[in-house]
């Protein structure tokens, strides 16, 4: 309680002594407008703004979709097959570290501009931290359950659909926390790098306009929908571990 | 030894698909590795972009600043969150909040305020570098076990003493681990900086290429600031390592 009381203490003293110096002119409002220009920004921006933001969390959507879906299923195999894992993992380690923005120039040259990049850019950002994950907890599956199951005559598939899937749950679980990040990262840089619409070509073109005060309040925008997906998504995952016991 | 082999047979394999396909498709989308080499040749022989020395030591300092203020705020930050229980606690779980926002979302107001020069570059790489690194020394405060400290204190240990024979040890792995990851986020906030917008520095070049439809140059281009990403990852890694004998 007295955490949380602090919580807003600290975040009313920020606003409050940011509009202080915006309107005692210590800062140029050209680059730094006051909290209650930038509330007033909000209103004025507020259709295009919401406009970006569906488009943007829609491409989202499907690129998270994907990379979930490629993300666990290419985690299960690869890390579930001993050949397969001790061959592919340094590749889906490098791949994992290496700065994607560098194939961003490539897939846009390819895709073109608009919404097919941005989907398949999100999908590559998402895609390998979850595999990343996956991959590692079907490696770290208790053997005794593995072996327990088959002395007892499962089947392959019965093996990986009660044995090895509900074992992988928390991970997969922390993998699509981490993913949602990710995809949304990397669909709002092609947003900003080859744009049409969305939240990052609205931000990008207001900072070229230098409309300080509706860029702030995109950003914003922005921030809080992201900070409320991830707390949905905690608390999604805290529901489901009370359901697992 | 099979699965060196293996590995090398998968690498050779999608080189081979890459150079068929590469050659089949439009030569301005797609290059396939025989025509990089040279692209790379040129390149490294400074004929297709001179300013190729310039541009890289204008990445790496920029780089290089955005990770000494990382560092510095990083730790500062994190100790100061993790020695005071109460601050920690009402700033510790916002600071993971804003974690949690894509930081590219700061990226066109910084932009704004520090212009296309290399300062907002260096506030890019900052912004990334500088959560996991308070993260990580919060965390590591944490897992220090105050039992060891009361006991260092009632023994006569001063401030100074305590932090070094027993913080330090005991969080120094968590510590080391933060500082790597802190590292690779600047040198990726640099380089998606330069990208998104800039004047000079490895990324311009980078668009330069794409932008005149250059695919080779932009491949070699590409294979050049991996070297710089996976070099300070080294480093990093060794650091790592060194930190780990000490501990030991």
């Amino acid at each position: 309680m007295q955490v949380r009381v602090l919580q807003l203490v600290t975040v009313l003293a920020a606003l409050v002594s940011w509009e202080v110096v915006a309107r005692a002119g210590w800062v140029d409002p050209l680059f730094v407008p006051a909290p209650s220009a930038v509330a007033r920004a909000l209103l004025r921006i507020g259709g295009t703004a919401f406009a970006g933001l569906g488009d943007t969390l829609g491409k989202t959507a499907v690129a998270y979709a994907l990379s979930v879906t490629l993300g666990v299923s290419a985690g299960v195999v690869v890390g579930s097959v001993r050949l397969l894992r001790d061959v592919m993992s340094p590749y889906v380690i490098a791949l994992y570290g290496i700065p994607k923005i560098l194939v961003l120039p490539w897939i846009v040259l390819l895709l073109g501009y608009g919404t097919t990049p941005a989907v398949v850019y999100g999908a590559l950002h998402g895609l390998f931290p979850i595999m990343v994950l996956v991959m590692g907890a079907v490696r770290d599956v208790d053997r005794t359950l593995v072996t327990v199951a088959r002395s007892f005559g499962a089947t392959t598939w019965q093996l990986y659909w009660k044995v090895l899937l509900p074992a992988i749950v928390p991970s997969v679980l922390a993998g699509m926390r981490l993913g949602i990040m990710f995809c949304l990262l990397g669909v709002l840089v092609v947003e900003m790098f080859a744009g049409v619409r969305g939240m990052g070509y609205v931000m990008g073109s207001l900072a070229n306009g230098f409309q300080a005060p509706e860029l702030f309040a995109a950003t914003g925008l922005v921030s809080a929908a992201s900070i409320a997906i991830v707390l949905a998504l905690d608390h999604l995952n805290d529901k489901l571990s009370h359901w697992r016991g | 030894m099979r699965v060196l082999w293996l590995r090398l047979g998968l690498l050779a394999a999608l080189l081979a698909v890459w150079e068929v396909a590469g050659r089949a498709a439009n030569p301005l989308l797609a290059v396939p590795p025989s025509a990089v080499l040279p692209a790379l040749r040129d390149l490294l022989l400074l004929r297709s972009y001179p300013e190729l020395p310039a541009s890289l030591w204008l990445t790496l300092r920029e780089i290089g600043a955005a990770y000494m203020l990382a560092v510095a705020a990083g730790l500062g930050c994190g100790f100061m969150l993790g020695m005071h229980r109460l601050v920690g606690r009402v700033w510790g779980p916002m600071l993971a909040a804003l974690y949690a926002v894509p930081a590219v979302v700061w990226y066109p107001s910084l932009m704004l305020f520090f212009g296309l020069e290399a300062a907002s570059k260096i506030a890019f790489g900052f912004l990334l570098g500088f959560f996991p690194i308070t993260l990580a020394v919060l965390a590591g405060v944490r897992q220090v076990n105050p039992q060891l400290v009361t006991v260092a204190h009632a023994y006569g240990a001063g401030a100074v003493t305590v932090f070094r024979r027993v913080m330090l040890p005991s969080m120094l792995f968590t510590l080391v681990g933060g500082l790597r990851t802190g590292l690779a986020l600047c040198v990726i906030g640099v380089i998606v900086g330069e990208i998104l917008g800039s004047k000079a520095g490895i990324g311009t070049l980078i668009n330069h290429a794409y932008g005149l439809l250059r695919t080779a140059d932009y491949v070699a281009l590409v294979l050049v600031t991996l070297v710089l990403v996976v070099g300070s990852d080294v480093l990093a890694s060794l650091l790592e390592r060194r930190a780990q004998r000490w501990t030991e």
